[in-house]
Order: structure tokens, then sequence, then C-alpha cells
């Protein structure tokens, strides 16, 4: 309830103002200080002759004060534009290819090095909107961080300098390390897979589908060698993906290998599909 | 606790300051509570019943307020009601009070109008006296809980805000208490929230007193419905907790016309990932906000997929809210559809209009043309050759800057008293959906 501090002039004051010193006045409470006199286009809204205590005042202020701002939101000048990135003349992967990325990386990560990898030699660049998840997302490889900047074409070296949070993590982000890793950014990493089973990478689908079909139902290859499968199927002829897919979609729904026969049926489905989107040709 | 031949009884501690009283007529089935629940029969009177059917509750002579309710009922054991005495279900949206804070006038034209009841599914309707009985009741409870809310905001104008009592959770959640027993639900989860705001910020200063001075906005204008034009009332009714039924919602008169989905958010209130749609008709122009709620596990709607429009009726909600409920679909969603864009200027505009209308609003929908760009220390706007706004401090700035490349895009925005969120990028071939995603560790898949 003091009143030693000169009140400002009301018709001076912007509601701007006025805000401060309404947040000033209510830190320390209405017994310690008077609410301060509203300026004009508050003035209009409160009526201070039915408020009879210096808190109801206040509150009463506050109220039409945070309604004026509010619905006078106004904008602030135009700052200066950001430089805009160099431009990239490859044309945009296809929207499937999009979610196909995100269901890959979802269900199927086995695939996304042949992913960047056919996207690039097939001359597509990375869709805008796919840039962050996929900086994000090899942050600290250095060999796939580096084909994916090289997807992303010029956008992504733009963006990682407004957005701190995409930038490499760790030693590679050094120069040295980022050409080294350039001498195998074509190279699709090798996967383990059995010396039994090598021959039919090369082997046509119409031989391999049946013969993993068979051997699935038959209850040589189960659950344990599903790793070594997806491998194979990941790194099988793509022109056998569609035979491959439908021979194991063939197991008997019966057979105690019918799950595990789905699931690969659907990575060679899913393969196949990536492959397609991205123009892959045999 | 207690139970005889014709009722069980109990009182439990829920989320309000006061024990919910609970009474279930076991013969001529009818239950009672006290508890704000839209539910009927309400999960404390399933409780009880519960503890009844496996013996745990004991033989005992029924309590004054017990007698009282059983002997009201006398006469009508043959009305076939499972309804509670107290409302549980929500009877309206608009009920008007007079200014001097009676509960006895009903705005002309601003009753909601409901369905034929479904008598199967639905309790019968109570007698027009006993309706208007229990809505007077809550009018009078919803009255003396914002009474409660000015002197709790007079109390927190007079100590101010650097009072130590403030940094304490309890100072806030016994009002929020208090505010749920009085049916005041929305204005207890505001509470609530500002609670998380005290120290959050350099500027909580700022958010707390603009908030504070929302409340007692609402506080007095909740006091004053009955002398507020009716879509007005409407508004503060429902902003302050007024609980309306779907059916009743979906009974109105709907509003059809194809509807952009415009934009997306999902955010975290409390325990609940609330998904937002943003709808805008293609002919009105107007705004339309569709939730979805999920709690822990649950899945939010997908129905609606951001770029598309649908041919579809939309069932409003009292009042001029932005909120509906999609009816009828009348034909398959479009792909690439966007909503026309404004300027800076212009999005100013619409977004001071739609603030002046409702100034309580957290969230305004807009599409606006504009590009991204740095201003002081580490914040984004957009800004266009008029003007520029502030983007929300943490929002998904990678994904903006990317689609945009730094160019001007039609972008749909949500503005918060905190800066804008951006939502979708419109390009021109398709809408990319950039807005918050909820945790996929919190909801399920749908």
């Amino acid at each position: 309830m003091t009143g030693d501090r000169p009140a400002p002039d009301p018709s001076n004051a912007t509601v701007a103002d006025h805000w401060e010193v309404l947040v000033a006045t209510a830190m320390l409470g209405t017994d310690r200080r008077d609410p301060p006199p509203p300026p004009d286009p508050v003035a209009d809204l409160v009526d201070d002759t039915l408020r009879s205590t210096p808190s109801e005042r206040m509150l009463a202020q506050v109220a039409a004060t945070v309604a004026v701002r509010r619905a006078g939101v106004m904008p602030a000048p135009p700052p200066s534009r950001l430089a805009q990135p160099p431009t990239d003349d490859r044309a945009v992967c296809v929207p499937a290819a999009v979610d196909r990325w995100h269901h890959l990386v979802a269900s199927w990560p086995v695939l996304e090095d042949e992913w960047v990898l056919t996207l690039l030699a097939n001359g597509w660049r990375v869709a805008p909107e796919l840039v962050p998840p996929l900086l994000v997302r090899h942050r600290s490889d250095p060999v796939r961080r580096a084909r994916a900047e090289l997807a992303c074409g010029p956008l992504a070296e733009w963006l990682t300098g407004h957005v701190a949070a995409l930038a490499p993590r760790g030693s590679h982000a050094r120069p040295a390390d980022l050409a080294a890793a350039l001498e195998h950014v074509g190279e699709l990493p090798d996967l383990p897979i059995p010396a039994d089973l090598q021959p039919m990478l090369t082997a046509p689908g119409t031989e391999t589908g049946p013969a993993l079909a068979r051997a699935i139902d038959a209850g040589q290859l189960v659950h344990a060698h599903r790793g070594v499968l997806v491998n194979l199927i990941a790194r099988c002829r793509p022109d056998g993906l569609a035979a491959i897919a439908e021979a194991l979609d063939a197991v008997p729904a019966d057979s105690p290998g019918y799950g595990l026969a789905s699931v690969l049926a659907d990575l060679a489905t899913t393969r196949r599909r990536m492959l397609d989107e991205l123009g892959w040709v045999s | 606790m207690g139970a005889d031949d014709r009722a069980v009884w109990g009182a439990f501690h829920g989320s309000g300051a006061e024990p919910y009283d609970t009474m279930v007529d076991h013969v001529a089935v009818a239950v009672s509570c006290s508890c704000p629940s839209r539910r009927t029969p309400c999960k404390h009177a399933l409780a009880l019943l519960l503890m009844w059917a496996h013996g745990d509750v004991a033989d005992a002579a029924p309590p004054p307020q017990v007698a009282r309710w059983l002997a009201g009922r006398t006469g009508a054991t043959h009305r076939p009601d499972t309804s509670t005495d107290t409302s549980d279900e929500p009877v309206g949206t608009t009920t008007g009070t007079t200014a001097d804070g009676g509960a006895d006038a009903v705005p002309a034209g601003s009753t909601t109008t409901g369905p034929a009841p479904d008598t199967e599914s639905e309790p019968a309707p109570e007698p027009p006296h006993d309706r208007d009985r229990a809505r007077d009741e809550r009018v009078e409870r919803m009255h003396a809980g914002l009474d409660e809310l000015d002197r709790w905001l007079d109390d927190r104008i007079r100590t101010g805000l650097a009072d130590p009592s403030l940094a304490r959770y309890a100072t806030w959640d016994q009002l929020a208490a208090r505010l749920v027993d009085a049916q005041a639900g929305s204005l207890a989860n505001r509470i609530r929230r500002l609670a998380g705001v005290v120290g959050a910020s350099p500027h909580w200063h700022h958010d707390v007193l603009a908030e504070l001075g929302l409340l007692h906005l609402l506080a007095q204008a909740g006091r004053r419905l009955g002398s507020l034009p009716d879509p007005l009332a409407d508004a503060v009714a429902t902003t302050v907790g007024w609980q309306v039924r779907r059916a009743d919602v979906l009974a109105g008169v709907p509003d059809t016309e194809r509807w952009v989905v415009a934009g997306r958010s999902d955010t975290r209130e409390d325990r609940i990932e609330v998904r937002r749609h943003w709808l805008r008709g293609e002919a009105s122009g107007r705004w339309a906000l569709v939730l979805s709620f999920a709690a822990y596990q649950q899945s939010l709607d997908t129905s609606l997929e951001v770029g598309t429009s649908l041919h579809a009726d939309l069932h409003r909600y009292p009042g001029p809210a932005l909120r509906a409920l999609v009816g009828d679909h009348h034909d398959e969603p479009v792909d690439g559809q966007a909503p026309p864009s404004v300027g800076i200027v212009g999005a100013c505009s619409e977004i001071g209009t739609m603030l002046a209308d409702e100034p309580w609003l957290d969230r305004v929908p807009v599409t606006v043309r504009a590009a991204p760009t740095t201003i002081a220390g580490d914040r984004w706007a957009l800004t266009d050759d008029d003007g520029s706004l502030p983007l929300l401090p943490g929002a998904d700035l990678a994904s903006l800057l990317a689609v945009s490349a730094g160019a001007d895009v039609d972008l749909t925005c949500e503005w918060t008293p905190h800066g804008l969120v951006p939502l979708t990028v419109h390009l021109p071939d398709r809408s990319i959906d950039i807005g918050p995603r909820a945790d996929a560790s919190f909801v399920s898949a749908a």
C-alpha cells in the first residue's frame, strides 16, 4: 500500500509498458505496492469505481491487459532472411520411397544401406522432409553419415549449419575421417551368411525360394536361423525376390515353420518394393 | 461403508478435497454419487458393488443421508432410473445464471437438444423438476467454486508472486481439488498446469500473471453467464468445465461441407496425450478442432490425415468454440488439399480476431505464407516482407528448415502465447506433417 513510487502517466504508457509495471507490482503484491493507473486502452475496459480493494483493481487490470495484448497480437519488423542452400538438380525420391524408409528403419533396418545406395545409384536425392531424421540417425557412423550427406545433397550441410543437433558426433567429424569414410561409401556392408547358404546368393529365385520353403517346412531351418536367413534375403539377387516371397508364402499355415516363412516373405516383398520405388532395373 | 437389504453405501477419497459419498440401491437398481464423473454408474459405485459382492461390506444401519435418499426413491421404485440424483450425467452446456449469482435463468435458445433417449443404452430421462434441481445444484456448486477461485486469486495478488507458497504444489493442488468438487474441471486442469510453470523459465512471472488474469476473467464471466450473450455464455461454461454429452453435440445441426485437414499436433497434458486435428472449411473458411485423447498405451485417432479433405458433417460444441465432432462422411477423403494462406499481417489479424472472442484460448490455428529465419539470440521466427512472428522455442525447426530451405512456404501453425508451432508445410503437390508427435512409448499404434 505504498504511494512512494511515482505513477507513470497513463496517457504515455503503451500496453506493453503497462504489462511490465503490472508484473513488477504482482511480484511484490498489492499489500506492498498499489496497482498502477491503467493506460487508455485498459482503462476503457476496467471500471475501478466498482472495485474497492487494490488487489481487486489489480486483478481486473491484469485480466484486461492480457486480453488486450492477446487480441492485439502484432507482427515484429521483418528480420533478414536466411541465405538459401545451393540448388540440387537431382530429382526428389518419390513419396512411397520416403514411407518405405520409415518402414525399413522400424522393421527391416538391414535394408537401409541398400536403400541409400540404390537411391544414389539411380540419381535421386532424399526428399527434404527425410533429411533431418536421416542425419540424426547417422550421426555416429562415418561411412553411413557420408553416404547420407551425399544422398541429401547440399541441403545437409546447410541444415547442419543451422541445427546443431544434426551435426555428426565424435571423431569422424574430422575431415581426414570423412575422406576415409568416403572410400567405403559405395560399398554395401558384408553380412554374415554361412557357407552352406552362400550358393543361394547367386542362384535364381525360382530355386532359392522353394529350397528355403522346403527346409523351413521340414524343420531344417528354424527360428534360430532367422538372423542368417534375413541376411541371405537382404543380399540375394534382386530379380529373384518375387519368386522367393511367393515360395515362402506358400508354406502351409499348419506348418511349424509358417511364422518364420511369413516373416521372411515379408522381408523379400519389402526389399522388392523398395527397389522398385527407387527405380532399380534388373 | 455399510450395507443392508436395500442399499450399500460408502465414502471414497478421490481427486477432490472431500470424499465422495456413494450410494447404491441394489434392489431398485439406482446409484447416487457426489463425484463429478460423467459415467453412470461411476467407478465408485461399481467398486462399492464389487466389494459388497465379495462380502467385504459389513451390515449396518443406513446413515441419515442414505435413509433420506432411499425414502426419496420409494415413490419411484417402478421408474427404470439409474441416473444419479446429483446429476452425474451432464444435462447440457449452457445453463445460465443471473448476474447476481442466482441459478434460475437459462438463456433462451441456449439449451442443447439431445436425441430421443435410447432406453436400452441410456438411463430413462429424469422428470423435468429433478433435472432442473440437479442442474441448479451443479450451477450452485460451480458458483461456489468460482467464488473460491477468485478469493484465491485475490490472495495471490495481495501477497505477490514472490511468495514462497507459490512454489509448493499443494498451494495449487488444493485449489484444483476444490474446483473438481465444484464441477469446474477445466479450470482445475489449468490450475494444475500452472503449478508447473512456476520457476520453469526466467519469465515465469509473466506467464503466471497472465494466466491468473485469464482465470479471473473466467471466474467473473462464469458467475455472470445469465447476462452474457448466448454464444459467449456457452464458450465460458465450456471453458470452465461444464460438460457436454457427445450425444447432445452429435444431435445438433451439422456444418456440412468439404473440410481440409490442415494440421495435427500432439501434446501431453498431465497423464493424457491430446491430439488436435485442425480442419478448415473449403467454402466457409471456418476452422474446427477435432480432439482425441489417449491414456497410457491407448491409441490416438488416426482417421484424419493431414493434407486430405473430406466432405463430412461437423457437429460443433455450443458457442463459438472451435471444437467439433466429425459426423457422417459423404465421400472418401481426397489427397493434395491445402487451406488458403495469408501473410504475417493477415495472420495477426486472424489470430487477434479469434482471441478477441475468447481471450483464454491457448491455441489458435492459422495458415501463413512465410519463411523461417533467425531473430535475436537463438530464437527463430516466420517472416515475410511485412513482418515476423516468433516460433515457439523447441518447435521442430529441422523439418521446417529442411522442407522450406529458407524460402517462403505455406504453413499451417498453431499460435500459442509463447510462439507459433509449425504443424504442416503445404507444398504444391503434397502436405508434409511436421507437427509435434506423441511419444510412441506412451501411446500405442492404432
